[in-house]
């Protein structure tokens, strides 16, 4: 029930997969406030790597809609992803698609 | 799986594609064999990837392969479009690539077609086709080749490549998620960087998996979105659905 408290850190497990694995580390752990969300795990994520932060976040601190993001296996869409809830023990997975031929 | 009965035609294969197919008769059989040769094939690009995947298509003998780029060959494409030379440049691709493919195998048919892929071409392009590859490298015409292939109920193999790694999936039309369900907004565009081998081994995997799909051999990339991460040599599976809302194929939201 430690994630259930406000202000209090909660642990989430995070996947990188190709790019991201690269910029940010395969498989590692974040701790982020509670009550956390897909936008808060990708801020604490991006903190890793000020040069690959770029392919993740854009300008207004979004995370890039191209980036393919998965919690707890399930992909999370739609206009509302970033403020999708994450809680603690989950596995957050982020992918960023490639468009070269 | 999909197969393609009925098309083409059937006749014994030669002494000489006997001869040609010895190493790999074994693997598919000839029934196999006559159904890559009575296959129609569109190969959208002859870019990093569409040079792989129309040459180990051709080597394997499906039939008819029609290759769809419309640029031509320059010095900086030559690091990873293997089917293109130091002469080739300012060729049109597909004019270069048809060239080499028919020196491959005398015994297909391949097709050039110098065009950019839109709207007012998309049927000519895809007509008579039993599957599209994407070896695009713009999402625009990706989408448009993802939208005729749900329309025309023609299975779609999507590739891209960037740097070290790239993807990969196969969309079956009204089975598995198509590419706007799984790519809902694309990345940005450009001329990424790409390693030659990388280009090579996604080009070669697509390859691969259009044989499978045409003639219905094992398992196929359906659901999935695979991976290929050249840093670390290894080929992740990122699971992949249907989006209920999605603009070409979706329940709620189909507008084709």
């Amino acid at each position: 029930m430690r994630d259930q408290g406000e202000n209090m850190l909660i642990t989430v497990h995070i996947r990188a997969f190709a790019r991201f694995r690269e910029s940010f580390g395969d498989r590692f752990d974040v701790e982020v406030e509670s009550p956390a969300t897909v936008r808060s795990v990708m801020l604490e994520v991006g903190k890793r790597n000020g040069q690959g932060v770029r392919d993740l976040i854009d300008d207004g601190g979004n995370v890039k809609k191209s980036v393919i993001i998965m919690v707890n296996r399930e992909r999370v869409t739609g206009e509302a992803r970033d403020e999708h809830p994450v809680h603690g023990g989950d596995e957050v997975a982020l992918y960023p698609p490639v468009a070269g031929g | 799986m999909f197969r393609a009965e009925g098309k083409g035609d059937y006749r014994m294969l030669s002494g000489r594609e006997r001869e040609r197919y010895a190493r790999q008769l074994p693997i598919l059989g000839e029934e196999g064999q006559e159904t890559l040769r009575s296959s129609s094939v569109c190969v959208a690009g002859a870019g990093g990837l569409g040079c792989p995947v129309a040459l180990y298509l051709a080597a394997a003998g499906v039939g008819h392969i029609r290759i769809v780029d419309p640029d031509r060959v320059d010095r900086s494409n030559l690091n990873r479009q293997v089917l293109h030379a130091e002469p080739d440049i300012s060729r049109f691709k597909v004019e270069s690539a048809a060239e080499k493919l028919q020196r491959l195998n005398p015994d297909i048919t391949i097709e050039s077609m110098p065009v950019a892929i839109d709207d007012g071409n998309i049927d000519r392009v895809t007509g008579g086709m039993h599957l599209l590859l994407d070896a695009l490298d713009s999402y625009p015409a990706r989408y448009l080749l993802n939208r005729v292939a749900y329309q025309k109920n023609i299975p779609l193999i999507h590739a891209a490549v960037s740097g070290f790694h790239g993807q990969l999936t196969t969309i079956i039309p009204r089975e598995t998620p198509c590419l706007r369900c799984i790519i809902p907004h694309p990345p940005e565009g450009g001329s990424p960087p790409v390693l030659g081998a990388t280009a090579g081994i996604v080009g070669t995997l697509e390859a691969l998996e259009a044989l499978k799909v045409l003639t219905g051999m094992g398992d196929v990339a359906k659901n999935i979105l695979l991976v290929w991460d050249g840093r670390s040599g290894r080929l992740d599976q990122i699971p992949v659905g249907k989006d209920p809302g999605c603009p070409v194929c979706g329940i709620r939201g189909r507008i084709c």
